[in-house]
């Protein structure tokens, strides 16, 4: 963990465009037990959530679990206190996309993947991964 | 009878073969699929952004045209039928949202339209498919894959259970062949990671093909056209990367039906499958 930088606007941010209240969580970690990516974050979701209920900015925007959430909604499903985690990681790629960080660059996608992919691959990931 | 259908773009390139099949299913049971005059991208996926009213325009564009057809429109791809659903019941809820996005269409949408998957479809009407079925699929064991936008969230889609569906293994018992259960029938196959963390995807797919060849099946069957790229498209770097590996066909759901319904071969789109589907289909004498 890095510097103890508490933002309470952060938390506030995260929990606006998510529609999510963040002390809802008491850390179960269902979450992570039910991720099928967890074991490629670096933070599985129930820590970078830990990270958003302590309002440590950096901990949250430098983590690598969200841009590993496929939104595939298995947390959201078996979460005991109803959170939207899904929502919660859209909220954090929102914000660095808004700041026009960790965009997608096109012309770095393997060529013949982006003749063989379905429209709908690209189409995802470009609206999870630009803004 | 006509059903108003909504192919999505997928269909129109990669995902041919659904979009084939399928119709020739729905014409075999003599129903015809009347496609929307004027449709667009669904705008997938659907926007978990509570702020971002932006996405929620393409989704709601389509729902109001489908309105001024019928009450109901047929979405056989999962992420249009999930983004669909989604918006439907999101507009449903936040009828302040409704308004305003209403105020930038042509047309307005009162948010009463109805997204019919053919699987819901086809349990709405079992007889008529089952005095369809001309071949017998008895020998085949299918492993019906679900995969996350069918089922999640279960109280927006209400498709079916979101973690232990039987909807599909019901329609592939409906038309004579065998379902196979298996676990991880209702886990992420990786989806648009494919595209961004390639890696993740491939051990995700790779994952569920094993624990469903564990479970004895002979081909794996899918909605999504992604699920199936994902566990088609990538059996060859998994055979590279966990040598062993034995490769399995991937079907869609609109594939197994054609063959059941006695569809000319011609019409099936099993040319584009990257794992050979032919010798499983000879050995079983449905080619």
């Amino acid at each position: 963990m890095s510097k103890l930088l508490i933002d309470k606007d952060f938390k506030r941010r995260i929990e606006e465009i998510s529609d999510q209240k963040l002390s809802d969580c008491y850390q179960c970690g269902r979450c992570t037990a039910g991720c099928p990516f967890a074991n490629f974050m670096d933070a599985p979701p129930n820590q970078v959530i830990r990270f958003m209920q302590l309002g440590l900015k950096d901990d949250v925007l430098d983590s690598q679990g969200p841009w590993l959430c496929a939104a595939c909604l298995v947390c959201q499903t078996r979460c005991p206190r109803g959170v939207d985690i899904p929502r919660l990681m859209e909220a954090v790629r929102a914000i660095h996309l808004r700041a026009k960080e960790g965009l997608i660059d096109v012309s770095e996608i393997d060529k013949e993947f982006l003749l063989d992919a379905p429209p709908l691959a690209l189409m995802s990931a470009f609206s999870k991964y630009t803004y | 009878m006509r059903i108003p259908y909504y192919p999505g773009c997928t269909l129109y390139t990669k995902a041919k073969p659904l979009n084939t099949s399928l119709h020739a299913c729905f014409s075999a049971i003599g129903i015809e699929l009347a496609e929307l005059p004027h449709w667009y991208c669904c705008g997938t996926t659907f926007t978990l952004a509570r702020d971002n009213r932006m996405s929620l325009i393409a989704p709601l564009r389509i729902l109001a045209k489908a309105q001024q057809e019928n009450g109901k429109v047929l979405v056989p791809c999962s992420i249009c039928y999930n983004t669909l659903k989604r918006a439907n019941y999101m507009l449903n809820e936040d009828i302040e949202t409704l308004d305003i996005l209403n105020e930038h269409l042509e047309e307005s949408y009162d948010g009463n339209e109805i997204v019919l998957h053919p699987l819901e479809f086809f349990r709405e009407n079992e007889e008529l498919i089952k005095s369809k079925v001309k071949k017998n699929l008895k020998d085949l064991k299918v492993g019906c894959y679900y995969g996350c936008l069918l089922l999640r969230p279960q109280q927006e889609i209400q498709f079916d259970d979101a973690e232990s569906p039987t909807i599909f293994e019901n329609f592939v018992s409906l038309i004579g062949a065998t379902p196979i259960d298996f676990p991880l029938k209702v886990e992420c196959c990786g989806s648009y990671l494919v595209v961004t963390s390639p890696d993740a995807a491939l051990e995700a797919s790779y994952k569920l093909l094993r624990n469903a060849q564990g479970n004895g099946v002979d081909a794996v069957v899918t909605s999504c056209p992604l699920c199936y790229y994902n566990l088609d498209a990538l059996q060859e770097k998994m055979a590279k990367a966990h040598p062993g590996f034995k490769q399995i066909p991937i079907f869609y759901f609109s594939q197994i039906l054609a063959i059941a319904l006695g569809v000319e071969e011609k019409n099936l789109g099993l040319e584009q499958n990257k794992v050979s589907p032919y010798e499983i289909l000879k050995e079983y004498n449905l080619l």
